[in-house]
């Protein structure tokens, strides 16, 4: 939609700011502008520096140089309590609620003086949830509040400061399909109404559907601004990280003549007088095979890793590896038996950030004779081997001494996923592999992925990116409340299927199934530019 | 019956610096911060009202105004450090507990010298109040009390109403809950915590005085004794509200009221010893009985931003 913007000045001008942190420069000579009615989206990898032009705008860092302007006059904006007085709001993409308090304690903070009239501000806040339609509860406490709706709850704070220039940092990381959809809504209705919104995302699909421009960044600096009527997605992801993205393929495998290796049967795992953390788990893997979990986070993936992993005991039922019955080991016993686990959080559970990158890839077999050299640690083999995957990975490392901590978050990523391949020769747990990796990152440890899929290992991919699921998987079980809602071959079912599945609608509810092929292909067309 | 009333008077006297102590300890752990320099604002507040006192000629208004600057300079010294410098709350807290023993001792000694005999002051008087103090049993134990439990008292509905009435107050229980909130909604946390440290120097230093200006009259350096740390855990089974801080506040007053009260007896089956350790053996036995506690996300956690 073509603007006539002459007349009056952008809304925000961000003019030539750069940002240096006590050694990192996160933003050099950016320049952007806003105007009135206007969705922008700043597309970026991590540590692209979005967040961070975004958190100067609101006062939250403070510039190093350059110049703001908001309705073409100049401003200094120094504390989130200045960006206000003009209108900006600011949606952290880690929420900032207090989750003991109610839904309107939470919206009034720092909005209100003197006594509080909790009858009438709890009245304010229902009406302005009615009047757009949120379905949010004024007197519900907000941890109880699920993703979704906490994250109306941070839109109303900024509602009701009567906001005109909304930022939005990462802001459908959390959500599922359909409250994507509803959240796209609500963004193009609320510039309808004259105001202006900033758009954080690292998905290029989001920005196709509700950008109108697109500021590109990467490493700290503007590499493009493009408006959305003119761009491929081809071309986004080579402006976004600087060249083009390889293509993945996966060959397509008929697991019916592939030997089952891992076996799960019947196994449900539940502790005294609580809800089952898991329920009736029924499924096999064949050898070279990706299954995929998708899932909202939360709704007993951890738990499947756990059990998997030998970390939690089914209560009932047995899990079988290469016909080898492996219920009751505890977690060495499934290393010893080729198991690899690549953790979702690897900063608790993949990795110690002071120890050097050599200490870290011998982390969980310290005690394997590979290493030992007359009872002590050969530290040569162990700096040798980890020299090796530096290389094989092309890890971003000076040396196998320096620690793992000191390596960019895509990094350390590559060296636990490296161990984990080489520790699970059999069976590989992948729980959120690329969580809060970049493009390239991604792109790497998806081709590991598929790589030990050819090998004939066996693979249980865990990932509430839905994206990463179809691109990756055999099939995909879809987790509800700790219980599968089914296991479908990929491109059986469409994405909206898939997330309401994940919602917990059980398959006999789905809407009709006909148009699968149309919605299938979109999907696939989808997943170069995701990856 | 004369004995129970006099015993629940005593009760009552007993609990007040309890009280005030905990109520200071509410506010400040309410913003996250947990002051367990409690025990050396206590101390400092007993040396500062006596040392005031003392050298003002017997004056406890200069007693108790001084216990306040010192007990609101050492929980500077303690917020400083910590709010500002980032220092771990507990480490420092024990610290600067440590300190003020050593702190109190000398500069009593630098200034009073080692006297003979103990020095003394007039302990404050009683204030009954009028014809509430003649209704039977009731205005013995509550409405003859001296006017620092009358404030404690009234300072728990005017805390609670704050806490949880008021703007301020909202920001107070934000700042413990999640002080990055309140940091984007535009207010600073640390001036937040920094008051509220403040606040509860300021009637952690009262508290200490009380004890030697209403309880004994003179200084020693055991004056104390861990009862800093008695109002720490009572604002813990309080659960952080006032009102459960002024009912276990009482209850802790009787157990302190009765070990006296055993000891001037002087028969009893038991040993008078077991009286007197009875109120720290409450707090552990109570506090591992608690089982729902209602404690502030992030108690004892220094909030740091990147510039």
């Amino acid at each position: 939609m073509e603007r006539k913007q002459n007349a009056q000045p952008p809304v925000v001008e961000i003019d030539h700011v750069s940002k240096r942190f006590a050694k990192v420069l996160a933003n050099h000579e950016v320049s952007i502008t806003l105007h009135r009615g206007e969705v922008v989206a700043l597309l970026g990898e991590n540590g692209a520096g979005k967040s961070t032009i975004m958190n100067i705008l609101y006062g939250i860092y403070h510039m190093t140089s350059g110049e703001i302007r908001v309705d073409g006059v100049k401003q200094n904006i120094t504390t989130p309590r200045d960006a206000m007085a003009l209108g900006i709001s600011m949606i952290q993409q880690h929420f900032s609620l207090v989750g003991a308090h109610t839904v309107t304690e939470n919206i009034i903070l720092g909005n209100v003086r003197g006594k509080i009239d909790y009858a009438a501000e709890e009245k304010k806040v229902q009406e302005l949830s009615d009047r757009y339609q949120f379905g949010v509860d004024a007197k519900a406490k907000v941890g109880d509040l699920p993703v979704g709706m906490q994250q109306k709850v941070e839109i109303m704070k900024a509602l009701y400061r009567n906001t005109r220039i909304l930022i939005m940092d990462e802001p459908t990381a959390v959500l599922m399909p359909q409250e994507i959809d509803t959240l796209m809504e609500f963004i193009r209705s609320f510039v309808a109404q004259g105001n202006s919104v900033f758009f954080i995302t690292h998905k290029m699909r989001e920005v196709m559907q509700v950008a109108d421009r697109i500021v590109i960044m990467r490493n700290g600096e503007v590499s493009g601004t493009v408006s959305k009527a003119e761009v491929q997605m081809a071309d986004l992801a080579r402006l976004m990280i600087g060249h083009d993205l390889e293509v993945l393929s996966r060959s397509e495998h008929d697991e019916k003549k592939e030997a089952v290796r891992l076996k799960v049967d019947h196994v449900t795992v539940e502790r005294k007088n609580e809800l089952p953390l898991l329920k009736d788990l029924n499924f096999e893997i064949h050898a070279g095979e990706i299954m995929g979990v998708a899932g909202v986070s939360g709704n007993g993936q951890d738990s499947l890793c756990e059990l998997l992993y030998g970390a939690l005991t089914p209560t009932s039922g047995t899990i079988t590896l290469d016909g080898k019955d492996i219920t009751h080991l505890n977690v060495a016993q499934h290393i010893a038996l080729g198991v690899g686990y690549c953790a979702s959080d690897r900063h608790r559970y993949g990795m110690v950030a002071d120890m050097s990158l050599s200490e870290n890839m011998m982390l969980k077999s310290s005690y394997l004779h590979r290493w030992d050299k007359g009872g002590w640690i050969s530290w040569k083999s162990v700096d040798r081997y980890t020299r090796d995957k530096i290389s094989q990975y092309s890890i971003k490392a000076p040396d196998a001494g320096v620690t793992i901590g000191s390596l960019s978050g895509g990094n350390q990523q590559k060296a636990v996923v490296a161990r984990e391949v080489d520790m699970g020769q059999n069976f590989v747990i992948f729980d959120q592999p690329t969580r809060g990796l970049d493009l390239g990152a991604i792109n790497y440890v998806h081709k590991t992925i598929l790589g030990e899929r050819e090998a004939g290992k066996s693979i249980l991919l865990v990932s509430t990116e839905l994206s990463e699921v179809f691109t990756l998987s055999d099939r995909i079980a879809v987790i509800c409340e700790g219980k599968f809602m089914g296991i479908f071959r990929n491109g059986e079912l469409t994405t909206e299927q898939i997330g309401m599945l994940m919602a917990g609608v059980p398959i006999e509810e789905l809407p009709e199934r006909e148009n699968n092929a149309e919605e299938g292909g979109a999907a696939d067309g989808l997943k170069g530019g995701q990856t | 019956m004369q004995s129970i009333i006099n015993l629940l008077t005593r009760a009552v006297f007993m609990s007040t610096p309890l009280i005030l102590g905990a109520l200071g300890e509410v506010v400040s752990e309410r913003s996250g911060m947990m002051v367990c320099a409690v025990e050396g604002i206590f101390l400092g507040g007993a040396w500062g009202g006596f040392a005031g006192a003392y050298l003002s000629g017997g004056n406890l208004l200069v007693g108790f105004l001084s216990a306040m600057i010192v007990g609101l300079l050492v929980a500077l010294l303690y917020g400083f450090t910590t709010i500002y410098m980032g220092q771990h709350q507990i480490v420092m807290g024990t610290a600067v507990a440590i300190l003020m023993t050593g702190f109190c001792t000398f500069f009593y000694r630098v200034i009073f010298g080692t006297p003979t005999s103990p020095l003394k002051v007039s302990t404050l008087k009683k204030l009954p109040l009028g014809p509430l103090a003649k209704i039977p049993v009731i205005g013995q134990i509550v409405f003859s009390q001296n006017i620092i439990t009358y404030i404690a008292w009234i300072l728990v509905p005017l805390i609670s109403y704050f806490i949880f009435r008021t703007a301020n107050g909202l920001t107070l229980r934000s700042c413990g809950e999640n002080p990055e909130a309140v940091d984007v909604a535009g207010i600073n946390v640390r001036r937040v915590r920094i008051l509220a440290v403040g606040f509860a120097g300021i009637l952690g230093g009262v508290a200490g005085a009380y004890y030697s200006l209403c309880n004994v009259g003179m200084y020693t350096s055991e004056i104390i004794s861990g009862r800093g740390w008695i109002a720490f855990g009572i604002c813990f089974l309080g659960n952080w509200n006032p009102v459960g801080v002024l009912i276990y506040g009482v209850i802790f007053g009787i157990c302190d009221a009765l070990g006296n009260y055993v000891k001037a007896l002087g028969t009893s089956v038991l040993p008078n010893e077991l009286f007197s350790a009875l109120p720290y053996l409450l707090v552990i036995i109570m506090t591992a009985l608690r089982r729902s506690f209602n404690v502030p996300a992030k108690l004892g956690t220094n909030y740091i931003k990147e510039e």
